[in-house]
């Protein structure tokens, strides 16, 4: 019972390890390499909601020091850390498109399990 | 800091300098780009050598990027394992890349030959800031680009099957990433801190507060790295990577790159997780458990195989494992085993996959059951391969014997009699699928049916200095095994 009320304060920590687990299972289940990508892309946003979240401090204001009086602001290390990890994200998102490029132009298909039946032919 | 700390990340940057610059003077002089990263790599061998001979005369240093300190800054700490580490790393890529330069033009195309250049000398780059690094999040970053760098050196080589390996590892390299990242934002969760030496310290006084947040970190950064070091049940993207590549990056891909993360989860291990979360659930066990069934799970895929880079790849998965038992045993002679294992199978390894590729460029033979009588016509590949195959069985005067008597002489002392067997059955299983190729190759008359082209002397002369290594790590052993002793008594 405890558990469950700590988990309906931090619901947000929830709602990110569903989208994770969402991911992670598209990614591994699925046999269209473009659903995967996407499935990558959704594992990778859920960690940096996650990770925005922790930094969240309730009734804070954007980290820009003013001189004129003392207030709350939230973190803003996860904010910095999280725009490097999109960065990265969109890289290997664009690197992995890149390569389906090249197996729809070279194999006709985007289907990991066509692909498979295809090699076992040869 | 001072003069010796700036020269850790000369290290890397002069090796990234030189990965923007090959495709550029590649433009004007083709043959360029191949020396220039050649040149990188000498810097930063010989400065990682320096760094390692100055670590042991004046102790660890730490380094701030940017002058900023920890919790601000990303911390770099050069201490004796570590620069061990960043040697092996600077030092094997070098090997690999004499050559890779000759080795590469039949390979692959003219056009993309300065890329794998570049690209090359970015995983080095970011292997070696991986060995130094004491962030959280600068790791992170590496990784990924490890993992798109050693996915491209894969798909470079525009085969059909290289692609789909390539795509296979560039998704199950995400999935670890995936769960290194969120590992890190529940490890921060606690901690509010992305140093390992302040997560250390925090996480001993978080565990009582937030155990169950701690150990679902733990899991998540076990399958991460495991997933990216190919430990057992997670290896199912590695035979075709490494079997499928072009062979420099098959000799990289399983020397290097799986060792690597499999040191950093050493260092996780050691300077991230505290003793009580060590005693309060039994990763080492998990770890131990995983890398026995891994060394034998290995060998025996490795038997059944008539590829012979796919053998190699298998053999990989087995040999991983041995450095994963090192660190499970918990007991420093099996860890001095395990560390001192990551050079010597990273050594033998690229040795091997070198002799395989040069048998390939010579001959094309690839089937196992065509390699009978290649011995008389190819000499020189069929000893380096023959002194491999002996270390990977672990002969004496070999450097597999010294790090497989390490492992098993802390399994014997912690009182771990199975996984002594477990070590002993996989050197015979070793045997099993490594001699009858050097036997059939050296012993089976047959007529000859090799059309062949002669071996370029690069190719040879890094293949008589990958044997020589491989000897002088069994034969002269004991300076190495002192430094990772020392190292090793540093960290607990």
């Amino acid at each position: 019972m405890e558990t469950i009320g700590k988990l309906a304060d931090n619901y947000f920590y929830l709602a990110a390890v569903i989208l994770f687990v969402i991911g992670a299972h598209t990614m591994l289940t699925h046999s269209n390499m473009i659903k995967k990508v996407i499935a990558m892309n959704i594992m990778d946003s859920s960690v940096f909601l996650l990770f925005v979240a922790i930094g969240y401090v309730k009734g804070g204001q954007a980290p820009i020091i003013r001189e004129t009086a003392e207030m709350v602001y939230v973190n803003p290390l996860p904010g910095a850390l999280i725009v490097t990890g999109i960065v990265v994200a969109v890289s290997v998102t664009a690197y992995a498109l890149s390569i389906i490029v090249r197996i729809q132009k070279s194999f006709g298909t985007v289907d990991c399990d066509e692909l498979c039946d295809m090699r076992s032919e040869d | 800091m001072g003069f010796t700390g700036h020269l850790s990340v000369y290290a890397a940057v002069s090796l990234l300098i030189s990965a923007f610059a090959a495709p550029l003077v590649a433009r004007w002089r083709p043959v360029l780009s191949g020396y220039l990263v050649l040149a990188a790599l000498v810097f930063s061998f010989i400065t990682s050598v320096f760094l390692l001979k100055s670590v042991i005369d004046v102790g660890t240093i730490a380094y701030f990027m940017g002058g900023w300190a920890p919790p601000w800054g990303i911390e770099l700490i050069i201490d004796p394992l570590r620069a061990y580490m960043l040697v092996i790393v600077t030092g094997i890529s070098l090997w690999i890349f004499i050559y890779a330069l000759r080795d590469l033009e039949h390979e692959l195309k003219e056009e993309v030959i300065c890329w794998y250049h570049s690209l090359y000398a970015i995983l080095t780059a970011s292997m070696a800031v991986m060995a130094l690094t004491n962030d959280l999040f600068n790791l992170f970053v590496m990784m990924e680009i490890c993992a798109i760098t050693a996915c491209a050196l894969i798909t470079i080589k525009n085969k059909k099957e290289c692609l789909e390996a390539g795509f296979n590892y560039l998704i199950l390299s995400a999935m670890g990433s995936g769960c290194f990242l969120l590992g890190v934002a529940m490890v921060y969760m606690v901690t509010g801190h992305l140093n390992f030496n302040m997560v250390q310290a925090e996480l001993s006084l978080a565990i009582a507060h937030y155990p169950l947040n701690i150990y679902t970190a733990s899991a998540l950064f076990i399958v991460a790295f495991g997933t990216k070091a190919a430990l057992f049940p997670l290896h199912v993207w590695l035979p075709d990577a490494h079997a499928s590549a072009p062979s420099p990056s098959s000799a990289m891909l399983s020397g290097l790159v799986i060792k690597i993360y499999a040191f950093v989860l050493f260092l996780i291990f050691t300077r991230l997780f505290p003793q009580t979360l060590l005693e309060a659930i039994p990763l080492r066990q998990i770890i131990l458990w995983l890398g026995a069934a891994g060394v034998m799970f290995g060998s025996i895929y490795a038997m059944l195989q008539s590829d012979l880079k796919k053998m190699l790849a298998y053999s990989s998965i087995g040999q991983i494992a041995f450095i994963f038992m090192g660190i499970g045993i918990n007991h420093d002679l099996a860890v001095t085993g395990g560390l001192y294992h990551i050079m010597v199978h990273a050594v033998t390894k690229a040795l091997l996959f070198m002799s395989a590729g040069a048998i390939i460029y010579s001959t094309g033979v690839r089937r196992i059951s065509d390699l009978a009588g290649i011995g008389k016509l190819l000499p020189l590949p069929m000893l380096a391969f023959t002194i491999g195959s002996a270390s990977m069985v672990g002969l004496p005067g070999t450097g597999g014997l010294i790090s497989k008597w390490y492992l098993a002489l802390g399994s014997l002392e912690n009182g771990q009699i199975f996984f002594l067997l477990i070590i002993l059955a996989s050197s015979l299983l070793n045997a099993v699928y490594y001699m009858p190729i050097v036997i059939s190759a050296f012993m089976k008359e047959e007529e000859n049916k090799f059309e062949f082209k002669k071996i370029p002397f690069s190719m040879q002369l890094t293949m008589i200095l990958g044997m020589l290594m491989v000897l002088a790590s069994g034969i002269i052993s004991r300076p190495v095994i002192q430094l990772i002793e020392q190292a090793v008594t540093l960290l607990y």
